[in-house]
């Protein structure tokens, strides 16, 4: 269980099975950050299955995946753990009578307060730590996968504080002592490159960068995930996806926008991709009213190539 | 092997990626681990050690086969003379007679499809000063030089002649098509010999070039007299010293512990508790600074101001609000410019736009637009900064003005390249100085540095 992946065929082919279509590139490095045991940050465009990744390798390890999402103000009280003082408190009235047969029989204050002072350990131990999901990860009794999402939204000092967890995975709880990690977990740290991270973080996590998929393998995550659409207009949809990224576009679509499309393809029915569908179901793919205007006029309005006819259409992805 | 991975890793750092010693360690543990005899895999488990950046995978990508090239030879088309009729093999060498000797020997070694040596590279490499030289860019350019050095024009054209004079000599079309095509392919098998050489003769001299002990050399050299390969690298820098600079500011705005308190947090927090007041919350205390930013771009000062913009676009998250102006003769506001673009693009359409003259600096001037369309970007919290030398040729200072601004603004720093034994002749500084709550000197990088953290530790 501890070493899940034994070849990088093998990462590729159980990442298969879960329905992630991983190249050569991921399974090489998502198998060398596993053997070395070093966190894995994959660094990329919005939407080209970072995340996705990492639930991949959660569910071809079979391990539990922990989620930390990251977000401006994120800091150890949300990421680590917590004292439950609601619960402590509620104990402590509900002992209320115990704590007086206890203490009941102190001869002086002192004396009561040292023997309160024995007791602390009780209102200072696991039951009352609540867990957060980085806590969760190094105490969990299984291995795990971490997965670390947009750690580019967290501030600077959150990246600093993390540095030690992912170093020794240990943590020091002032009254616990050091919690120190029964099984390693898997981490993965996703960024969508919205401010450089720091040199430190980076030198200890081995670097992945995806980019849009080429249209074989956009194609094949096509078919993979959404299998009712006809093959022939999965190519078309495709091929019209990276002609749009290819163009320039504030929000060029991600897989997922293109799997959503897919998707849409699916629902309406549609037999092709002629004007009609494209003007009903662009707005699945383009999220900018300027982004739509634009690949309207690009796509309708060509002056130099003239109109398909429907019984040309097959050619329409060829050339 | 092992010597080959450190070269490449000292070719990477000579080229701008920054490469720590645990990462290289890392990259020999990773390479032990996934062995060397899967080529792809040898490369990826090289570049997800070395490279954390997705802008040096490029850098990688073009380094990498320079050191680990495929190891095969280039493609030869085959050696010609093995399957010529005797006749045929009789016209050639009557039709090669022609030329001169040099000429000759050349054109049957393409016919033979034999390559060049490595001595014979050595030999060419040096003739065209190959070993000094150790920028990749200059890649191509040295291969053309090494086929000039051939003399693959005068070959080229000669080939030509000579196909011409064997079609008149009566040879099969066919034949002679079959010929050419042998002849371009062995000459692009040569071809790719001698860049491919190239490239790693020049791969291997910037590995061996002496670690950059230039960058801190360079911070510490004045802005005048650096060279533009310099301010390149410094450029480069920047970045790197931004983030370390947003660092140590985030930081220092961390969450109060103490000072006036946030009544509607403390209730939110209190929840928990049955409404008991446990934890109690502070406002925060982040003093994120406005800015007005007044830059001359003229051509003496171009560099310091970029710098300067360059490190406080970089640093937008640390303020509330950047407001940028640049002059020479007139002042524009150059905020736009800025959204999205990175320092150096921008600087590049602001001068575009108000390109510089001769000697017409003039703050005066460039002060009364202020006054007319943006004095309201002045107000209580904003902190005005003043990048220029103060050299107005003469004009008229306009210290009414300024010190107006200076009054409006909570606070007034002019950063300034000339230290003060330098403010005579055309220099107003003398004027302007007292109207500022800091004189900063940044007449090179450290000192720009050094004047950035103050303006926002305050």
């Amino acid at each position: 269980m501890n070493n899940p992946f034994e070849s990088t065929k093998s990462v590729k082919s159980s990442l298969n099975s879960q329905n992630y279509i991983a190249s050569e590139e991921i399974s090489t490095i998502v198998y060398l950050s596993q053997k070395l045991g070093k966190p894995l940050l994959a660094e990329g465009p919005a939407g080209v299955g970072k995340t996705e990744l990492a639930k991949a390798i959660a569910g071809a390890t079979g391990r539990e995946l922990i989620r930390l999402q990251c977000y401006e103000g994120l800091d150890e009280s949300k990421a680590l753990y917590e004292w439950e003082y609601s619960k402590q408190l509620l104990y402590t009235q509900l002992l209320r009578d115990k704590l007086n047969d206890t203490l009941g029989k102190a001869e002086s204050l002192a004396e009561a307060a040292d023997k309160l002072a024995g007791e602390e350990d009780v209102f200072f131990s696991n039951r009352f730590l609540l867990q957060r999901p980085l806590l969760k990860a190094i105490l969990c009794d299984q291995p795990t996968v971490l997965l670390i999402d947009e750690i580019d939204r967290a501030d600077a000092e959150f990246e600093a504080f993390l540095l030690e967890i992912l170093s020794d995975f240990q943590v020091s709880v002032p009254e616990l002592g050091t919690l120190t990690a029964k099984h390693i977990p898997f981490v993965v740290l996703t960024s969508n490159n919205t401010r450089e991270l720091s040199e430190a973080l980076k030198r200890r996590c081995l670097y992945l960068f995806i980019n849009y998929p080429t249209i074989d393998e956009e194609l094949a995550v096509v078919r993979l995930k959404v299998p009712d659409l006809n093959p022939k207009l999965a190519r078309q949809a495709v091929e019209f996806v990276q002609k749009l990224r290819a163009g320039d576009m504030r929000k060029s679509p991600s897989i997922s926008e293109t799997l959503d499309w897919a998707n849409a393809l699916v629902a309406l029915n549609a037999k092709n991709l002629d004007k009609d569908t494209l003007e009903d179901t662009l707005s699945v793919l383009l999220k900018h009213e300027a982004d739509l205007q634009k690949a309207k006029r690009q796509m309708f309005a060509p002056p130099s190539s003239p109109r398909h006819r429907p019984d040309e259409f097959g050619r329409f992805s060829g050339n | 092997m092992e010597s080959r991975i450190l070269q490449l890793i000292a070719a990477l750092r000579a080229s701008g990626v920054r490469v720590s010693l645990a990462e290289s360690a890392e990259a020999f543990s990773a390479v032990d681990l996934m062995g060397i005899q899967d080529r792809e895999h040898f490369r990826l488990s090289l570049r997800a050690t070395l490279i954390k950046d997705a802008k040096d995978i490029p850098t990688f990508d073009k380094l990498f086969p320079l050191f680990f090239g495929s190891g095969q030879p280039p493609l030869m088309g085959g050696n010609l003379s093995d399957d010529l009729t005797p006749e045929e093999a009789q016209m050639l060498a009557d039709a090669l007679r022609q030329f001169t000797e040099s000429l000759r020997q050349r054109m049957e070694r393409l016919m033979n499809g034999e390559q060049l040596s490595r001595s014979e590279l050595e030999a060419l490499g040096q003739f065209v000063g190959l070993n000094q030289i150790d920028n990749l860019e200059y890649q191509n350019w040295m291969a053309q030089r090494m086929m000039r050095a051939l003399d693959f024009p005068e070959v080229r054209e000669a080939l030509k002649e000579l196909m011409e004079q064997l079609a008149q000599m009566g040879m099969n079309r066919e034949r002679i098509e079959q010929i050419r095509e042998m002849i371009q392919q062995n000459m692009q098998g040569m071809q790719d010999q001698i860049n491919k050489f190239a490239g790693e003769r020049i791969a291997e001299n910037l590995s061996e070039r002496p670690r950059s002990e230039n960058i801190d050399s360079l911070m510490n050299r004045p802005f005048h007299a650096l060279s533009d390969a310099d301010k390149k690298l410094l450029q480069h820098e920047v970045q790197r010293l931004a983030a370390a600079l947003r660092t140590r500011i985030a930081l220092r705005q961390k969450r109060s512990k103490s000072g006036q308190l946030d009544p509607k947090a403390t209730i939110r927090a209190s929840l928990k508790y049955h409404g008991v007041p446990m934890e109690i919350r502070h406002r925060d205390r982040v003093r994120k600074p406005r800015i007005v930013v007044i830059c001359d771009i003229s051509t003496s000062m171009r560099f310091c101001s970029e710098l300067m913009l360059s490190f406080l676009y970089a640093l937008q998250g640390q303020v509330r609000k950047t407001y940028a102006f640049a002059f020479i003769d007139h002042l524009e506001s150059i905020s736009e410019d800025f959204n999205g673009a990175n320092a150096d693009e921008a600087i590049t359409s602001v001068l575009w736009r108000m390109p510089s003259g001769h000697y017409n600096t003039d703050l005066g001037c460039s002060l009364q637009n202020f006054n007319d369309d943006f004095m309201d970007t002045l107000n209580g919290q904003t902190t005005l900064l003043i990048v220029g030398d103060g050299r107005n040729n003469y004009n008229d200072p306009r210290t009414d003005i300024f010190s107006v601004m200076s009054r409006r603004a909570a606070r007034t720093i002019w950063l300034n390249p000339e230290p003060p034994y330098l403010w005579h002749g055309d220099s107003d500084m003398p004027k302007y100085a007292p109207l500022c709550n800091d004189v900063l000197k940044a007449g090179n990088l450290s000192e720009l540095v050094s004047a950035v953290d103050q303006l926002l530790s305050a």
